[in-house]
């Protein structure tokens, strides 16, 4: 007789002597050290792997702020250099009037690198302690994560076209600034974290919690 | 069939060292950490200093963007702009290179370079497009860096550091100097002048000058300096001359400067020197040199100095040796009532006073004391004939009145002077002025005209329209009395008898016909003389020409026509007179005569004479001696016949060859008579050979 109110019952790969392989999603059996699928390793989900998963998203936490402090845009123009940091930029465009250029590039190096630190952490932090949000919806924002990384390298993408096409010499020229690596590394570092997070521990943790 | 059951796992709770199983990965955030850490530090310790500039204005000048230059490079950017607490000035925060700033001690400057157009050429272009930067100079040496700046308003004249010297120059009026313009010397430019200002009292305008090594070694206590701004236009004897000393120093001002005396000594740092109106004027001073050198004496004048100034010269026997430095007047209670006296102080140089060189104030004292007692006063004089300046002379005076020198007068020893005996020139120049107004000159105006006038009715009179006429008139008829035949044959008949002549003066060296020969003579000689006598009408026909000609100068026209037409009557008539026409025959006529009496002696037989006396040798060697006493005598006629031909030949005029030949016939007869001299000398000497033939 299933209870509605009870937690819902079910079992783990580990339970049923099973082991995933996360690179291609074939079922090995357990105690299997490679998959015979794919032949890359196979982990048993272990809490020791949240370690990278704070590394990588320190480091690219680390890497966040010099790409907030310095310039990202260097941009010469008739011999006047003028020199653009992330926030600059963006309340340049906003007093020019440009709201939705601005609100883009605003989502797109503020909002999101953020948003992923804070996801990373939480759902770092959730596999150990009791969560307030559902093992699935956990899920779903850990795939939202993992989905929306490679689209923060917009603006490192922005900056190198620029920096490409506006060589005029003297007229106008535009060069990438230290900002511009070290959003770069930040990006890389976060979509590290997200990937070394394994999504086998919400499962982990949910079946302790059970418990 | 059996189910498989599922494995039991132990899942052992594992508790390790969280060291031992720390991930690689962390790693990377250290690294991460470590780098920004280190960058972050870089970034903070080589962060430049920050300074404080302030503008009057600062135009162009935008923050985070305006740099900070030095020598074109820069070394920092305006971070921050902003006011000073009264508003009265901009002040711009700038960022400077960290190794830059211990450079920037109190001597560095700052301004903003624009685009500017000036006399010394146009500078910053390049800040039209690229917009203003500040520009900033200071030393090569590090100092106290200082973070508080003022800002000028254009680059300094000088960049600090530069070797070089600061002089101050003083002068009455700015308006021919300004900033930046050149400090030459012997026209190249050695440096420039900064900002004139005026002195606190307002009296005079001091600006400093920067001269640059090597060239500032050469301002000593001799340098004069003067104004060559402008061009000088001036009007004498030579003619009018324009001076222009460069383009430049004539928009901008210039200053010249010389050494205009030898021994100058090195100046301090705050020496202020003069700015001369021109070369002339400062060379003037050549003469001041020094206060210090000189000897102070002062100088009661009792009469008007007016005239005198101060920097007139002080002679002694016409010689330079000091020159008046101020002029007072100076109230004295020697009465009851108070008298002003005029006192001059005279700076005296005691090289110039022939003492002998290292005298001091106490020899020219002496000098002085011992040459009041003889009679030295100062006393004034006029600077020049028309000049009101006056100069301070010392003379000796044979009877001043008696007087010392007050060595012991304040403030300066005082030298007594002597009433001048200047002219009163107005009164001179009014007399003089008098007397040309007296002058008769209307009078002689009016005879002036009238002179004129006569002269020019004189040139229109028809008589002197005819003196021209009459003039041609006289000479054709010279010219005709020339042309006559019977002057014409007169060389001709000359040379005739001079050849007769010839040939009887050779039959004389054959024969002896002396007594002959000697009355032939005697009649050639009266011939002679009656031919002279003929020509001495000739000489007077010239006197009367002269005559002419004076009263001709004399400017008494009709008495020139009249005696013109006198003279040529005169001269016509002489012409025509039959005694000049038969002139020319009669000398004909005395030569045939010659020729006559000549050929007579030859046809006469005078060898066959010579044959018959041969008879009776003894006889005609007496007659021969006799004659021979007779030879000298004979030759002084000759001579004298000789010297009255010559004569004739000189009154007869020019080298014709009639006077050649006359020439050559007597030198024949000279020879002939010497000829005879030596054939009678050897006849008395050898008898025989008259009969021997050798």
């Amino acid at each position: 007789m299933e209870n509605p109110e009870d937690p819902p019952r079910f079992l783990t790969a580990a339970e049923a002597g099973l082991t995933g392989c996360r690179t291609c999603g074939a079922v090995n059996p357990g105690g299997a050290q490679t998959c015979y699928s794919c032949r890359s390793a196979l982990t048993p989900p272990s809490a020791y792997s949240l370690q990278r998963v704070w590394a990588w998203l320190a480091a690219g936490l680390i890497a966040y702020v010099p790409a907030n402090i310095y310039p990202m845009l260097r941009t010469t123009t008739f011999g006047r250099a003028s020199e653009n940091t992330l926030v600059g930029g963006i309340a340049e465009l906003f007093s020019h009037g440009s709201y939705g250029v601005a609100f883009i590039v605003f989502f797109a190096s503020i909002v999101i690198p953020v948003a992923k630190f804070l996801a990373i952490g939480y759902l770092a932090v959730s596999v150990r302690r009791p969560a307030t949000l559902g093992s699935h919806d956990r899920l779903v924002l850990y795939e939202v994560v993992e989905f929306i990384g490679r689209w923060s390298m917009i603006d490192v993408f922005v900056v190198a076209i620029l920096t490409a096409l506006v060589q005029l010499d003297f007229a106008a020229a535009v060069t990438p600034g230290i900002a511009a690596v070290s959003f770069a590394l930040s990006v890389a570092f976060t979509m590290l974290a997200a990937q070394s997070f394994d999504p086998r521990l919400i499962w982990n943790a949910e079946k302790r919690e059970y418990e | 069939m059996s189910t498989p059951e599922p494995a039991t796992m132990k899942v052992s709770a594992q508790r390790p060292s969280p060291w031992r199983n720390l991930s690689l990965v962390w790693l990377v955030p250290l690294a991460a950490l470590a780098v920004s850490l280190g960058v972050a530090w870089q970034a903070y310790s080589s962060r430049g200093v920050l300074i404080r500039i302030t503008f009057e204005n600062a135009s162009g000048v935008v923050a985070n963007e305006t740099a900070v230059r030095y020598r074109d490079v820069a070394i920092g950017q305006v971070e921050e702009l902003g006011f000073t607490e009264d508003l009265s000035k901009v002040t711009v925060w700038a960022r400077i290179d960290k190794k830059i700033a211990p450079y920037l001690d109190q001597d560095a400057a700052f301004w903003v370079v624009r685009p500017e157009v000036s006399t010394r050429g146009i500078s910053g272009l390049s800040t039209v497009l690229s917009g203003v930067y500040i520009e900033g100079t200071w030393d090569q040496e590090p100092g106290v860096a200082a973070t508080r700046f003022e800002g000028a308003d254009g680059p300094p004249l000088v960049q600090p550091g530069r070797d070089g010297r600061r002089i101050t120059l003083r002068t009455p009026s700015g308006s021919m100097i300004s900033e930046g313009a050149p400090v030459l010397f012997r026209g190249v430019e050695v440096g420039r002048l900064e900002q004139p200002r005026l002195t606190s009292s307002g009296d005079s305008v001091v600006v400093d000058a920067f001269i640059d090594a090597p060239h500032d070694r050469r301002i000593n206590s001799a340098t004069r300096f003067w104004d060559t701004s402008g061009f000088s236009v001036s009007f004498g004897a030579s003619g009018l001359s324009l001076d222009v000393d460069s383009i430049a120093s004539l928009v901008a001002g210039g200053i010249e400067f010389d050494t205009v005396f030898d021994g100058g000594k090195p100046v301090g740092k705050d020496t202020v020197f003069d700015i001369h109106e021109d070369e002339a004027a400062a060379r003037r001073t050549a003469f001041a040199r020094s206060q210090s050198e000189g000897v102070s004496v002062a100088v009661a004048f009792d009469e008007s100095v007016a005239g005198l100034a101060s920097g007139a010269a002080v002679r002694l026997g016409g010689v330079k040796v000091g020159e008046v430095s101020t002029l007072n007047a100076a109230i004295q209670n020697q009465s009851d009532e108070p008298e002003v006296r005029l006192i001059a102080k005279l700076l005296l140089q005691p090289s110039l006073m022939g003492l002998p060189p290292g005298a001091g104030e106490t020899e020219v004292l002496d000098f002085l004391e011992q040459a009041v007692e003889g009679g030295l006063r100062a006393r004034l004089a006029a600077a020049g004939l028309l000049s009101s300046e006056l100069i301070v002379e010392l003379v000796t005076l044979d009877e001043a009145a008696p007087a010392r020198f007050d060595r012991s007068a304040e403030p300066f020893p005082e030298l007594p002077s002597a009433p001048s005996d200047l002219p009163d020139f107005t009164a001179t120049a009014e007399g003089a002025m008098e007397r040309i107004s007296e002058l008769p000159v209307e009078e002689l105006m009016a005879q002036a005209i009238a002179t004129l006038a006569s002269i020019e009715d004189l040139a229109s009179a028809d008589s002197t329209r005819e003196v021209p006429a009459a003039a041609v008139a006289l000479l054709e008829d010279t010219r005709a009395l020339v042309a006559a035949p019977g002057t014409r044959a007169l060389p001709a008949e000359l040379n005739a008898a001079v050849a007769e002549l010839r040939a009887i003066l050779t039959e004389v060296q054959q024969g002896n016909a002396v007594a002959n020969l000697s009355a032939a003579l005697e009649q050639g000689s009266q011939a002679a003389a009656s031919f002279a006598a003929a020509s001495d009408e000739l000489p007077a026909l010239v006197s009367d020409f002269r005559a002419l000609a004076a009263k001709a100068n004399s400017l008494e026209a009709e008495e020139l026509i009249r005696s013109a037409s006198r003279l040529m009557n005169s001269a016509d008539a002489l012409i025509g007179t039959e005694e000049a026409r038969d002139l020319p025959p009669a000398l004909t006529g005395a030569l045939d005569e010659v020729r006559r009496t000549l050929e007579a002696l030859r046809q006469g037989g005078l060898v066959d004479n010579a044959n018959a006396t041969m008879a009776s040798a003894r006889g005609a060697a007496d007659a021969v001696a006799a004659a021979a006493e007779g030879l000298p005598a004979l030759s002084a006629r000759l001579e004298r016949l000789v010297a009255q031909s010559e004569a004739l030949i000189a009154s007869y005029g020019a080298r014709s060859s009639f006077n050649s030949e006359t020439l050559d016939a007597l030198r024949e007869v000279k020879t002939a008579a010497r000829a005879v001299s030596q054939l009678a000398r050897k006849i008395e000497r050898d008898p025989n050979s008259l009969l021997f033939g050798k």
